[in-house]
């Protein structure tokens, strides 16, 4: 058998896990094979340093600011917790809106395209303001040369039902 | 409590996963905020010892990928070891604290994911079946992964040693 298929079953030799026949067929390459009896020294003195790992000593420092987590996680959630409240959330999503208009309005390339479309359509609106206003001033006057016609087709309206004296 | 009862185990964890005591501070610390964040999500039919550890590792082996560790070197192995205090004779001694600082430094050789299998197994005694609920992995690939990782640190060790075991 060659060395690489054994390399594979030494970790199971050492742990005792492989099954008789198999553990046979590595002692005899073992036996026969001096640098798979290297390196299975080595595999065995690697496990047994690793056993002997001591665990690392923690800070008082590091454990203070363990403990301290749980309180600085409260702090933290008062923020989203009072802007989750769902008296503020209109005002919110309109803030938003208005932030993501504004973003766009800013960094867009094409801002320049923008604002001329911005003040081509505010000078079409005042101008249409402008002939409304016109129109209304032409209708007042024209109502002004019916002013007693007007007046007392009024005078001679029945008001709830009660007959003019 | 979750402090006092698992912060040693899991600050030695990220110790001998990173290297360095910088790294496993901070690592330790962002796994428990990671913690309390996700105690609400704990399903307790679950081991919480192995849950704990699936989220300390995946977080090891994110930040691993995230910022490539094996490129910084490892703490001086002495200072690791100075609780380390186990058999008698002298000579003795000096070789296994050798054999630990060649696998110390041999750690940053290994993958992510052969040096968690290597730790949770060799260093922090782990079952197979535990490491399989750990790691979120088939028995089989957990057992291949741990030969690997130990296999590699065996070769580093003798190829250090000039193939004296």
């Amino acid at each position: 058998m060659k060395c690489a298929h054994i390399e594979e079953m030494l970790s199971s030799y050492i742990e005792d896990e492989l099954p008789a026949e198999k553990r046979q067929t590595v002692e005899a390459h073992l036996d026969a094979c001096p640098d798979c009896r290297s390196l299975l020294s080595c595999l065995e003195a690697t496990t047994d340093s690793l056993s002997r790992f001591p665990q690392a000593q923690i800070s008082e420092d590091l454990l203070q600011r363990l403990h301290a987590i749980p309180a600085r996680r409260k702090r933290v959630r008062f923020l989203p917790g009072f802007l989750l409240r769902p008296s503020l959330q209109p005002i919110l999503a309109a803030a938003t809106v208005l932030m993501t208009l504004v973003s766009f309005y800013t960094f867009n390339p094409n801002k320049d395209a923008i604002d001329k479309s911005i003040n081509r359509q505010l000078h079409l609106g005042y101008r249409k303001a402008g002939k409304i206003y016109s129109r209304a001033e032409a209708f007042a006057l024209s109502l002004g040369e019916h002013k007693d016609n007007i007046l007392e087709s009024i005078k001679s309206t029945k008001l709830f039902g009660r007959s003019e004296e | 409590m979750l402090v006092n009862t698992y912060s040693r185990r899991i600050f030695s964890l990220a110790y001998q996963f990173s290297g360095t005591r910088e790294e496993a501070e901070d690592m330790t610390q962002e796994i428990f905020l990671k913690l309390y964040n996700a105690l609400a999500k704990y399903d307790f039919g679950r081991n919480f010892d192995a849950w704990l550890l699936t989220l300390a590792r995946n977080h090891l082996i994110d930040e691993y990928r995230r910022t490539k560790w094996e490129k910084k070197s490892r703490d001086d192995f002495n200072e690791y070891t100075l609780s380390a205090g186990e058999v008698s004779n002298p000579e003795d001694r000096m070789l296994r604290k050798e054999s630990r600082r060649l696998v110390w430094e041999g750690f940053n050789s290994l993958s992510a994911e052969l040096r968690m299998a290597v730790i949770l197994r060799d260093i922090q005694g782990k079952k197979y079946e535990e490491m399989a609920e750990i790691m979120e992995l088939p028995l089989g690939t957990v057992k291949s992964r741990v030969n690997r990782g130990r296999l590699q640190l065996a070769k580093i060790i003798r190829d250090k040693k000039g193939g004296n075991p």
